[in-house]
């Protein structure tokens, strides 16, 4: 059913279409004095020099998470891969030296041009290997390869850069629960 | 025979007034950007820096040195199908014109200084003419031819279109133009800008006497020069980009510098012939002349007050910009340390300079052959006093221009037509109509 939307009327000063033409130079003017005056008013961030706030669950560049010894999370089970809706995921296995574990990967590749940022790797994971929350949301390269982030790439990072309560990183060498870690692990 | 005396020199030396809408180019186009950045809540370019003392952006300034870097290095590319000859040809008819057109304002009073023949008057225009502001009409119109020849020569569907809404534009927006400033031709009885202002300076300003006539004028430069809301000849959405639609690199930026000076030229035209030209109420030429040391001194002590004032922003500025945890704090703080010592030092020099100016400097007439005039140094210190003064007011319509630009949204095609046929030309003939009744009944 069609509905007629009625049309309001312009008023006659409207239609004289001067006052408003001064309405609108007042208010461009406003925003122009209160710019000049007062630029900090401007909701602008001085990206890049200052850094934007990311929230911490904001989809941002993944990395794997390491284990007491060092030692990739990932147990190679091609979960993330299977779920990637870009298919950007190319993971290789290879048996693990420690004999509780059966497989880890020898190659970890993310092609981040084609990565469409879903985040449903980190669903994916049983073992909670990838997580997105590196807070990395700028990505510039001049070469294609460049986006190409292997498994030495995702690991580097440090639990410094990440809260305290976030024990999963606190175990990673470096971190504050590491030797605690280690021990539980049976390592020394 | 020419007579290489002093009244020659000054004539001569007036050319480099013609250089005047150049300087204004990269003022408009910094301003542009900026004035619209800020209107629309953004900060606008303003990293290019000089690489020096922490990265020197005079508040974006620079930024006009890699553009034109930019447009003078690219490949100034021509099109196969393009008329090769006219294709280059055009733009530059623009930007001849902006160096044409300054000839015939009046940027300071006439002065009268000794000659090899007696006194002789050395006017405020380059080109002295009877037939002044038509010679400017004829002049600023012909700029249109640019547009036109670009457009066709392109041998572009596209740009045609858009040379040719640029000609019809012009052409309906030219008549009603000329006949928004007739009635102030008929109040003063003479075509001469100089003559104009000096009416001005005698009686009221332009804008009084003729209201109407200044906005319809306004309006109407608008629309000759291509602006928003008259900005026809361009249209991303429909037809492309418009009349330069084919043009690259240098080319491109000379119909852009035209453009900038042909709005430079236009605001110099509105301020000479509505508000006032080179006089400034209570400031008339013979007072300034007379006072020469306390009027100087006052402008100095003016100009040290807006150094105070941007010393004093960049202060305040730099003391919230290091509260951001900015990367580059640092680099900031010594540039900001830099202009607030650059300009106050500016401030205290110009202070001092007024002052002693204001204390010392206490013209006297000198007496050539019976008559009394004023040294030739008095006549260049007001030249350069009325100088500033209409690039003032220049500038401030410039900044109307950029103001109304960033407010209006633009019309439609044939709306801009139905204006100014319908509306424009008829108000500028009763306007005319009713001024010539009342300057008849009032000048008998
Ligand atoms: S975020 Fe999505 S697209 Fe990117 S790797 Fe993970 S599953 Fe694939
Ligand atoms: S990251 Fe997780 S889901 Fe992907 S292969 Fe490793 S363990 Fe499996």
């Amino acid at each position: 059913m069609a509905r007629i939307v009625p049309r309001t009327e312009m008023t006659l000063v409207e239609k004289a279409y001067i006052p408003e033409i001064a309405r609108g130079l007042k208010v461009t003017m406003g925003h122009f004095l209160k710019g000049f005056f007062k630029p900090e008013s401007i909701p602008v961030k001085h990206y890049p020099e200052v850094e934007p706030f990311v929230p911490r669950d904001y989809r941002s560049r993944h990395r794997l998470m390491k284990r007491p010894d060092g030692e990739p999370r990932c147990v190679a089970c091609f979960m993330c891969a299977t779920a990637c809706p870009a298919n950007c995921m190319t993971i290789e296995a290879t048996s693990s030296d420690d004999d509780r574990i059966e497989k880890k990967p020898s190659k970890f590749e993310i092609d981040q041009l084609v990565c469409v940022f879903c985040g449903l790797c980190v669903e994916a994971c049983p073992v909670d290997a990838i997580r997105m929350d590196t807070k990395k949301m700028a990505f510039a390269a001049d070469k294609r390869e460049t986006f190409k982030v292997g498994l030495e790439d995702l690991m580097d990072w440090d639990p410094k850069d990440y809260p305290e309560s976030d024990i999963q990183s606190q175990k990673a060498p470096g971190g504050t629960l590491n030797a605690q870690a280690r021990k539980e692990w049976g390592l020394q | 025979m020419i007579e290489f005396d002093l009244p020659f020199i000054l004539q001569c030396a007036k050319f480099l007034l013609a250089f005047v809408p150049l300087c204004f180019i990269p003022i408009l186009i910094w301003g542009e950007r900026r004035g619209a950045s800020l209107i629309q809540d953004r900060l606008g370019p303003n990293r290019a820096n000089i690489p020096l003392l922490g990265g020197l952006r005079l508040f974006g300034l620079v930024q006009n040195a890699p553009d034109g870097i930019k447009l003078f290095t690219k490949e100034s590319f021509i099109p196969k199908h393009a008329h090769k000859f006219w294709y280059i040809v055009a733009p530059m008819i623009p930007l001849c014109i902006a160096f044409l057109t300054p000839s015939v304002i009046p940027w300071f009073a006439p002065m009268a200084v000794e000659g090899a023949k007696g006194i002789a008057n050395v006017s405020g225009q380059i080109l002295d003419a009877d037939a002044g502001v038509l010679v400017l009409f004829a002049l600023s119109g012909l700029s249109v031819y640019g547009v036109v020849l670009g457009a066709w020569a392109s041998n572009s569907k596209y740009a045609l279109m858009g040379g040719m809404r640029a000609s019809a534009m012009m052409i309906s927006y030219e008549v009603s133009m000329g006949l928004s400033v007739a009635g102030i031709f008929l109040i003063v009885g003479s075509f001469s800008l100089t003559n104009i202002v000096e009416w001005q300076a005698a009686h009221v300003w332009g804008i009084v006497a003729q209201p109407l006539g200044f906005v319809m004028f306004l309006t109407s430069l608008f629309a000759e020069t291509g602006r928003a809301p008259f900005d026809v000849a361009e249209g991303d959405s429909e037809i492309v980009a418009g009349y330069f639609l084919e043009y690259s690199a240098i080319r491109f930026g000379l119909y852009y510098m035209g453009e900038y000076a042909h709005i430079a030229i236009a605001s110099a035209l509105v301020s000479t012939v509505f508000l006032g030209g080179y006089h400034m109420p209570w400031l008339g030429t013979e007072v300034i002349r007379a006072n020469l040391g306390l009027v100087g001194g006052g402008l100095l002590a003016a100009i040290a007050l807006l150094c105070i004032w941007i010393a004093y922003a960049s202060n305040r500025w730099s003391n919230i910009y290091a509260k951001m945890n900015a990367t580059d704090a640092a680099q900031r703080k010594l540039e900001y340390r830099v202009m607030t010592g650059l300009f106050s030092g500016l401030a205290v020099l110009l202070l001092v300079a007024g002052s002693a100016l204001a204390l010392f400097v206490h013209p006297q007439q000198v007496s050539v052959g019976g008559t009394e005039i004023w040294p030739l140094w008095v006549n260049l210190g007001t030249a350069a006093i009325q100088l500033g003064i209409v690039v003032a007011k220049t500038l401030f319509i410039c900044w109307v221009f950029i103001w109304v630009r960033w407010t209006l949204p633009r019309f439609r095609y044939d709306q801009v037509m139905g204006l100014g046929w319908k509306i424009l030309l008829n108000i500028a003939l009763v306007n005319l109509l009713v001024t010539a009744v009342v300057a008849k009944l009032v000048k008998g």
